[in-house]
């Protein structure tokens, strides 16, 4: 019987189980754990449980094939210009990383216009890719996902990978899910980390979840292909081997594949934009000290490749324009990294932070309650740490900046 | 027209702590609300469903969900909004679903819908659910029903005559696309805000049934949905560290400044 | 030995400090020096030393006052920003939770704190932990008092009676204070609880922790019956704690407070009202007083409020998120529901749709708020108007400094709403004054806020306030109800109460400050205080 079963003879009715249910799924009656009709067979409980009483019990039907599905793919999506995007450089690489623990080849796949030259080919081999499948074709000219699913799906079926990777770009998340979706395989979305496991050789895939608040390891035990979108950056970049050798081969579209959808008009994205979108963000305090040191803190946000915020005090006293306050009056900001410079941390500012991903506060003041919404604390004093930053950022050159602009969408 | 919403019901919040103690997670089994960007599909469609009214058109919004009985709460206040119905799929054969047999479940739903009120012109969703954040659903959902598909859609420009056009996020920016019917959208928070139901609008949805069904009810096989028709399975999930400590930067302003460096650049 | 500690404590004011010497009310101040205690024994250490120098104190808290009795006038700011501890909780026999807190806990974070039912408890006894594990247990508790701006401290809240929307239902927050410590200028120490000291007719006697005798002949003047925080609240019979609250920081210092908290409401539902004639919002407000079992609130917005808010949602990156009104709509009314149970906030949602009704509105003109999101959006809504209107006046200040926001703060009996509303808008066309309009009509309640174009608008503002204070005053009104008196609105109380009556309200303050050292400027203008005791 697939499930939720609890072992009665373990169980010791504590209650963590309850504790780590999300939905109410879960109850503690005399003692003993019983799923409720709430229970969405998620398993928080079952990492909760300190004395192993709750698994979750499958009974879906296993692919009878697994064996025939051999190497690891990874979809190389070049840009509306016709290159390689960087994020495929990385997956490529850490294919090739893969592929040597599973003892298998990388196969990259790229779909290029019908005028575009070997050069993304060249290059995925320099990456660590074994084998190049491509197509040069004026039906890929234009981004339209329903085509490339339609490539991918039809060379996996007839050439069965064991692993499928895409780039978590905008094409990628609609991607991969079509491409999962007709394959009728697993994809786990956004990966962080990707493993082989030494005992089965299944593919570890480790992701955020609650909006980052939880990470969770995944694996597709019994369907093929294993399928991972991954975002960009979150992979090093790999040095080209251009002594690497590999094989090209040309794997055409389907004749009769048409595009059904039509690109009107394409915006390309501007890189200002309010510091609610914003992925970074500087944001500044009365602890800068005066006026003067404004555009040292600028200068730092250019370098982070963030915009800059500040708080309330400084829109009052003119520094910044009302659209740069962040907290409760000004705007709710939720970047995915905030440098607080200077800043107390008035409960109206806190109020509009709590969405940030990671925080870096600077102040002279131990007690601020900057401190208690911040990940890492400097203590010290705003302007000269900032000086300091901002000399060790450009002394790295453009290492601190953030991925480019296409990937941060 | 006939514009399908699948909505899914997602806790309050989404924070996860961690007991210092038996080091396990906690999460406040508590209220749960419709998934904010779902919220924002649903207005998106009662918004489209007006303007074709006006335009004369006969139009039909329905919403769907597959979830807990508890769901259908949050499925009257879509109907207290504007909804003209309501559909909450729930059935032990359905728990424990990841986004393959969720979307074979919701697609048995669509194929329910379709019975009663025609085949779904458009069907929309959040772009992500901000507690699996998988934003898979939408595409996955086209590719099942056939449907053309536009994800991460900032704006509807215009729908009507067998096409609706969209501004979506691409790579590198954003685009106009011209879509086919049947499409699918799904939903960015920016596209709309979900209007607040007026005190006839919570009357009239009071007196509303919310039709529940099971697996069997819509057809589906069970082999394909809940746990059994998941090909991926969770091993383990834990806190990330960094979360719930605060660390401190110490040394000189010159090395504070290395190490924040080293910092940063783990952000990325 | 205490004496270097004070002086440790004491800070000379420069440019460091420029802040405190302003509040919310945006008027501007001077001091010489400035002290952050964080307890009593500090407090009472600064204080003995500016006696002995006699140099006047003015206390602060979070600075969010908006009648400037934060603002100080010369010599000393005591801020007590960082009092902002949690000191002990008790219950009693009916169950009822009392949470004793410094002055400086700010209200945000006390609400965070008990709708998570985790109190910081560092440093409790026994008793106190043992009724945390009891209130960890018990149904979410509040504290009713919400003043629109919620990062105000509890002690400046105290200070000024502050009330808010909800004070409708609740009364302001005199009514959920339960005890206090006042230290005075000498040191002394005042231990309040309600019940134990009362006034004998209006002769009060108390007595202070040091022994000393503080005896007081209560001002003879009736207050308005309506809301109310104008002057000293005195009564017949009166608990000496009421006359501490609402003293607007001119008897003492306030270094603790005995909160008694409520459980928090089952169900609670907004509902804002869009109609077409302000007319209707007065007659359904009535309709709704007497219909309504559970309103917590009725608020109102007025037409030229409401096109504020369109125009700035239109501009700003910060109002963008806002609901937009619907089109047409000439004013709004709100009203919260707080329901023991969803079947009671739907029967009197039905009451509100047939109130609507019958004033010629309409049901479906209507949001709402049943869940956090929506309810979230109609507190943003609300708390969006007085800070577009600010964000108006600023952009005006820019060509005419001399111009700031002029808002009354008044309030009439009930039968007297349709009549004072008709005075404001009679005067407001009569002076030819942009004006906007919100607040809390279900207590009568308005703040009208005369927009200045021009300096000479600004007089013109100024002069019509005078007149209202006097026409509301012979309403049977009060001229602050809810902000208190501070430093701008002195002579109003002298329009409201007359100049006998301020006599008598500086004699009770001489008793407890015989020199003179708090708040000055407060209330009354210095001249009344001399004299001597």
């Amino acid at each position: 019987m697939a499930g939720l079963v609890i072992d009665a003879e373990r169980c010791i009715g504590c209650k963590r189980c309850e504790r780590a249910c999300a939905t109410v799924g879960i109850e503690v009656v005399d003692r003993l754990a019983r799923p409720t009709e709430g229970c969405v067979l998620c398993g928080a409980c079952v990492d909760a449980c300190p004395v192993g009483a709750i698994s979750l019990v499958r009974d879906g039907a296993a692919q009878s094939d697994l064996g025939a599905y051999h190497d690891i793919w990874v979809f190389a999506q070049v840009d509306r210009d016709g290159y390689l995007m960087p994020v495929a450089r990385e997956l490529t690489a850490k294919a090739h990383e893969l592929a040597a623990a599973r003892g298998c080849e990388v196969v990259a796949l790229v779909a290029e216009g019908e005028f575009a030259d070997d050069a993304a080919a060249h290059e995925l081999i320099a990456c660590g890719a074994d084998r190049v499948l491509r197509a040069h074709d004026e039906r890929f000219a234009l981004v339209d996902p329903e085509l490339l699913a339609s490539w991918v799906c039809a060379l996996a079926r007839a050439r069965r990978p064991e692993i499928v990777l895409f780039g978590a770009t905008p094409l990628g998340r609609e991607l991969a899910p079509r491409v999962a979706a007709e394959l009728k395989t697993g994809l786990t979305a956004d990966c962080t980390a990707l493993s082989i496991d030494s005992e089965t050789g299944l593919l570890h895939q480790t992701r955020p979840a609650f909006g980052g608040n939880l990470m969770a390891t995944i694996m597709c035990p019994v369907h093929r292909p294993q399928m991972a979108t991954v975002r960009p950056g979150v992979f090093a970049a790999p040095e080209l081997d251009s002594s690497r050798t590999g094989a090209i081969e040309e794997a055409p579209l389907d004749a009769d594949v048409q595009p059904r959808v039509r690109t009107l008009a394409f915006e390309r994205a501007t890189s200002s934009s309010s510091i609610a979108q914003a992925k970074r963000l500087v944001v500044v305090g009365r602890g800068i000290g005066s006026k003067k040191n404004l555009p040292l803190m600028e200068r730092l946000a250019e370098l982070l490749g963030a915009q800059i915020g500040c708080t309330r005090p400084l829109v009052e006293a003119g520094w910044l324009d009302y659209a740069h306050q962040v907290g409760q009056t000004g705007v709710a900001v939720a970047p995915e990294l905030l440098v607080s410079i200077g800043v107390s941390g008035a409960i109206q500012h806190l109020a509009g932070i709590s969405g940030a991903g990671t925080v870096i506060a600077v102040n002279e003041d131990a007690q601020a309650p900057i401190f208690g919404a911040a990940q890492y604390r400097v203590v010290g004093d705003a302007v000269e740490v900032a000086e300091e930053l901002v000399a060790a950022l450009e002394a790295r050159g453009s290492a601190g900046t953030p991925p480019s602009a296409s990937s941060a969408c | 027209m006939h514009i399908v919403v699948c909505v899914k019901a997602v806790p309050a919040s989404t924070e996860v702590k961690m007991d210092p103690v038996t080091n396990t997670i906690v999460r406040d089994g508590g209220a749960s609300v419709v998934n904010p960007f779902d919220a924002t599909a649903l207005e998106v469609a009662l918004s489209l469903a007006e303007e074709r009214r006006r335009a004369g058109e006969q139009c039909r919004v329905s919403v769907l969900s597959m979830g807990i009985p508890a769901t259908e709460a949050l499925l009257r206040d879509c109907l207290a909004r504007g909804a003209d119905g309501a559909l909450l799929l729930s059935d032990r054969a359905f728990a424990g679903a990841d986004t393959l047999a969720t979307t074979y479940a919701l697609s048995c739903g669509i194929a329910h819908l379709a019975k009663q009120w025609g085949e779904p012109d458009l069907v929309l969703c959040g772009k992500m659910a901000v507690d699996g954040d998988t934003a898979q659903i939408g595409p996955e959902l086209a590719a099942t029903l056939g449907a053309t598909c536009a994800t991460d859609v900032r704006e509807v420009l215009t729908c009507g005559a067998g096409a609706v056009a969209v501004r979506a996020a691409v790579d590198g920016g954003t685009a106009a696309l011209e879509l086919p019917l049947p499409a699918v959208l799904t939903l960015a928070r920016e596209a709309a805000q979900l209007r607040m139901p007026s005190i006839a609008g919570v009357r009239a949805a009071a007196e509303m049934p919310v039709e529940v069904l099971g697996a069997a009810a819509v057809g589906a096989d069970t082999a394909r949905t809940g746990l059994a028709g998941s090909p991926t399975q969770v091993v383990r999930s834990f806190v990330p560290e960094s979360q719930h400590e605060s660390v401190a930067v110490d040394g000189t302003p010159a090395e504070q400044a290395l190490r924040l460096v080293e910092i940063i650049e783990g952000v990325a | 030995m205490a004496r270097d500690n004070a002086q440790a404590l004491i800070h000379t004011f420069d440019a460091e400090f420029e802040d405190y010497a302003r509040d919310e009310s945006r008027s501007r101040g001077w001091a010489e020096s400035i002290s952050f205690p964080t307890d009593e024994d500090e407090v009472r250490a600064v204080l003995r030393a500016l006696a002995a120098e006699g140099v006047p104190v003015t206390v602060q808290g979070a600075r969010t006052g908006l009648a400037a009795g934060a603002v100080p006038a010369g010599g000393h700011i005591m801020n007590l920003s960082r009092m902002n501890r949690y000191l002990g909780l008790r219950k009693d026999g009916e169950g009822r939770f009392y949470l004793r807190v410094q002055p400086g806990v700010v209200l945000l974070d006390l609400r965070k704190h008990l709708s998570a039912r985790d109190i910081p408890a560092s440093g409790w006894d026994v008793a106190s932990r043992a009724a945390l594990d009891a209130f960890a247990q018990a149904p979410v508790q509040m504290f009713p008092t919400d003043p629109t701006e919620a990062s105000a401290c509890l002690g400046g809240m105290a200070a000024c009676n502050a009330s808010g929307a909800r004070s409708y239902r609740y009364g302001a927050m005199r009514g959920h204070v339960s005890g206090l410590r006042l230290v005075l200028a000498d040191g002394d120490v005042l231990a309040l609880r309600r019940g134990e000291a009362r006034a004998c007719g209006r002769a009060l006697t108390l007595t202070t922790e040091g022994g000393r005798t503080i005896a007081v002949e209560l001002p003879s003047y009736r207050m308005p019956a309506c809301k109310n925080a104008s002057g000293y609240y005195v009564a017949d019979v009166m608990d000496a704690i009421d006359l501490i609250i609402g003293s607007d920081g001119t008897l003492g210092v306030i270094t603790e407070l005995e909160l008694e908290l409520m459980p928090a409401p089952a169900v609670t539902w907004g509902v804002s009202c869009f109609l077409t004639e302000e007319r209707q919002a007065l007659d359904a407000t009535c309709a709704l007083r007497e219909r309504l079992s559970c309103a917590s609130a009725i608020e109102y917005f007025d037409h030229a409020a409401l096109e504020i808010l369109r125009a700035q949602r239109a501009s700003g990156a910060a109002f963008a998120s806002l609901v937009e009104p619907p089109e047409g709509a000439g004013c709004c009314l709100f009203v919260e529901l707080e329901c023991a149970s969803e079947d009671e906030a739907m029967a009197e949602l039905s009451l509100v749709g047939e109130v609507l009704a019958a004033v010629g509105g309409s049901e479906r003109d209507t949001w709402v708020a049943r869940t956090d999101t929506d309810r979230e959006a109609l507190t943003f809504f609300r708390h969006a108007v007085p800070e577009s209107v600010n964000m108006l006046i600023d952009e005006r200040r820019r060509t005419d400094s001399a111009i700031t926001k002029l808002g009354s703060d008044m309030a009439v009996p009930n039968e007297r709403l349709h009549e004072v509303v008709a005075l404001y808008r009679a005067t407001l066309a009569e002076a030819g004054l942009e004006a906007a309009a919100w607040g809390h009509i279900g207590d009568n309640h308005l703040h009208v806020n005369v927009l200045p174009r021009d300096a000479a608008d600004y007089a013109a503002g100024k002069e019509l306030f005078a007149r209202w204070a006097r026409e509301v005053a012979a309403m049977g009104g009060a001229v602050s109800a809810e902000h208190g008196v501070g430093k701008l609105k002195r002579d109003f109380l002298k329009t409201m109460y007359g100049e006998g009556a301020l006599c008598e309200m500086a004699r009770v303050k001489r008793a407890f400050d015989p020199a003179g050292m708090f708040g000055r400027g407060n209330l009354f203008d210095e001249s009344l205080l001399e004299g001597g005791a």
